[in-house]
């Protein structure tokens, strides 16, 4: 039993994990209607920056995670004004030019950084005692309460500021939005740097659990696709779901069945989803 | 106060707009009367900066706005109702209402100018919580009308509010349109319904495919024999 509980509590971290990182794409495609490929290299170069910071440069590893982030948020910034900007109205050529961006990331990551995990110092140390039942990770407890942190702000800058709502105005009719006065080129920038720092926000968070490798980009970015088309495309909500589904399905899937298989879950969940249900859990249907 | 002068729009290579000329003063409410693919859509999006002409001039307040982008032009104080009602369906009647006041300037007398809105259209108090959605037809043309009078506009650009909607309602929203005028709105009306139009105009433009072919006060464009015959069906 307890040991049943401590598999579900992996899950659950690891789906706070896995929605941080959804949401980043979600929010792109359903302002720009951009799909990120790009997406898992950012996460794991925010990794890199807070391992390196941390390690090499000797920066408190609690100062170096914001400071990867924010690095993260210009890259985002800077992608969407040089590369992203001149396509908007044609959605393939964004497609293939993050998908270029994915690769050519990748292999940046590969030359500088090297082929080996790296590991970020954790922030903490010692394992607590859950309900007298089994014993945690401290390190693991408080990426999950970081990652809540983050959830709730997220929810709260989207619903409750004025810069989330006109996020959400755009993404609804982009031309009523600036007939109303929102200058959707900055909307666009900023919530593209926004999609990138929550990438890179999850890098950070997860690395002093699960070191990152430059080859571990595209399943990090395929795990985004995969909670985003779970939960249903635009709904925040969805991505939060989706993620703690697939990271029960995950860990649950590892520990009872094989782990060899922990890709395969997340696809066969998608599988049926796609079939049952395809707008997703809590998307719209459209026609 | 609102100049366009002999513009020439395109939609890609079809040209929509003939060298079109119209003037809006201080105060007034003037109409522009068209069928359907006259045009009438295209110069309110002209305004508004949504298509920029190839040739001829806007000027709002004395500054020139032809290139302008449209969120620029709208926080000079020009706000609209477009056709179709275009609100954010997914968000609530309240949210609706703030999108309208995005400019900084409105933002600080917000709580205000929803008093007022709420006022003008009572339903939409009932409503505030709402997603915008689920709002009758009606119901959702007050919300448009709502949301643009949030940011206190100088100019308001209304094109076709009948459209859909039943006689009834019509005659709610434009008793609405004579009370903003009261408080000094100036107001541009895009109509098809040349009787509703007129009725409640001083001056007004006959639009035909692209080009304005008549001008004058309501008087005389209601006396006019082409008019009377294939707009009021007189």
């Amino acid at each position: 039993m307890s040991e049943f509980l401590m598999y579900l509590t992996n899950g659950i971290v690891m789906g706070v994990i896995h929605a941080i990182s959804a949401i980043g794409v979600s929010l792109i495609v359903g302002i720009m209607k951009v799909v990120n490929f790009a997406h898992g290299e950012l996460y794991i170069f925010a990794g890199y920056f807070s391992y390196h910071l941390s390690i090499s440069l000797g920066v408190p590893p609690l100062l170096a995670m914001p400071l990867s982030v924010f690095f993260i948020f210009l890259v985002g910034i800077g992608m969407e004004r040089t590369l992203i900007r001149p396509t908007y109205g044609d959605e393939m050529y964004s497609l293939i030019i993050t998908f270029v961006l994915s690769i050519v990331l990748q292999n940046a990551a590969l030359l500088i950084f090297g082929p080996y995990p790296n590991k970020p110092p954790n922030l903490i140390s010692g394992a607590t005692n859950i309900f007298g039942l089994y014993h945690y990770g401290n390190q693991r407890l408080l990426s999950f309460f970081i990652s809540i942190g983050i959830l709730v702000f997220i929810f709260y800058l989207i619903k409750k500021t004025w810069f989330g709502k006109s996020i959400r105005a755009v993404s609804q009719d982009r031309g009523m939005a600036s007939l109303v006065g929102v200058d959707h080129y900055r909307v666009n920038m900023l919530s593209f740097g926004l999609g990138a720092a929550l990438a890179g926000t999850a890098g950070v968070v997860i690395a002093p659990i699960f070191p990152v490798t430059p080859t571990g980009s595209s399943a990090i970015s395929l795990t985004a696709f995969v909670v985003v088309v779970l939960g249903g495309m635009g709904s925040l909500k969805g991505c939060v779901v989706g993620g703690l589904i697939l990271g029960m399905m995950e860990n649950l899937g590892a520990a009872y069945i094989s782990t060899m298989y922990r890709q395969i879950f997340g696809f066969i969940i998608l599988i049926l989803v796609l079939v049952f249900r395809p707008w997703g859990l809590f998307g719209q249907k459209t026609q | 106060m609102l100049e366009v002068k002999g513009i020439n729009v395109f939609r890609g290579e079809a040209q929509i707009l003939w060298n079109m000329s119209i003037s809006v003063e201080q105060g007034e409410i003037v109409t522009v009367l068209g069928a359907n693919g006259s045009g009438k859509t295209t110069l309110v999006e002209s305004i508004l900066g949504v298509h920029h002409p190839k040739m001829g001039k806007i000027t709002f307040l004395g500054e020139e706005i032809t290139f302008r982008s449209s969120f620029l032009i709208a926080r000079m104080g020009v706000s609209c109702v477009p056709e179709g009602r275009r609100i954010f369906k997914d968000m609530t009647v309240y949210e609706n209402l703030e999108m309208g006041a995005y400019p900084m300037k409105a933002r600080s007398f917000l709580k205000e100018t929803v008093g007022w809105v709420y006022s003008l259209f009572p339903v939409l108090r009932e409503r505030g919580g709402q997603i915008a959605g689920t709002l009758s037809g009606g119901e959702q043309q007050m919300l448009a009308i709502g949301r643009a009078l949030m940011s206190k506009p100088i100019l308001l650009l209304l094109d076709e509010l009948s459209l859909g909607l039943s006689p009834k309602i019509t005659k709610e929203i434009y008793g609405t349109i004579k009370k903003l005028h009261q408080e000094k709105v100036t107001i541009l009306l895009i109509e098809q319904n040349a009787t509703l139009a007129l009725r409640h105009c001083y001056r007004g433009y006959i639009l035909e495919t692209g080009r304005i072919t008549l001008q004058g006060t309501s008087q005389e464009l209601l006396g006019n024999e082409h008019i009377r015959k294939a707009y009021l069906g007189l």
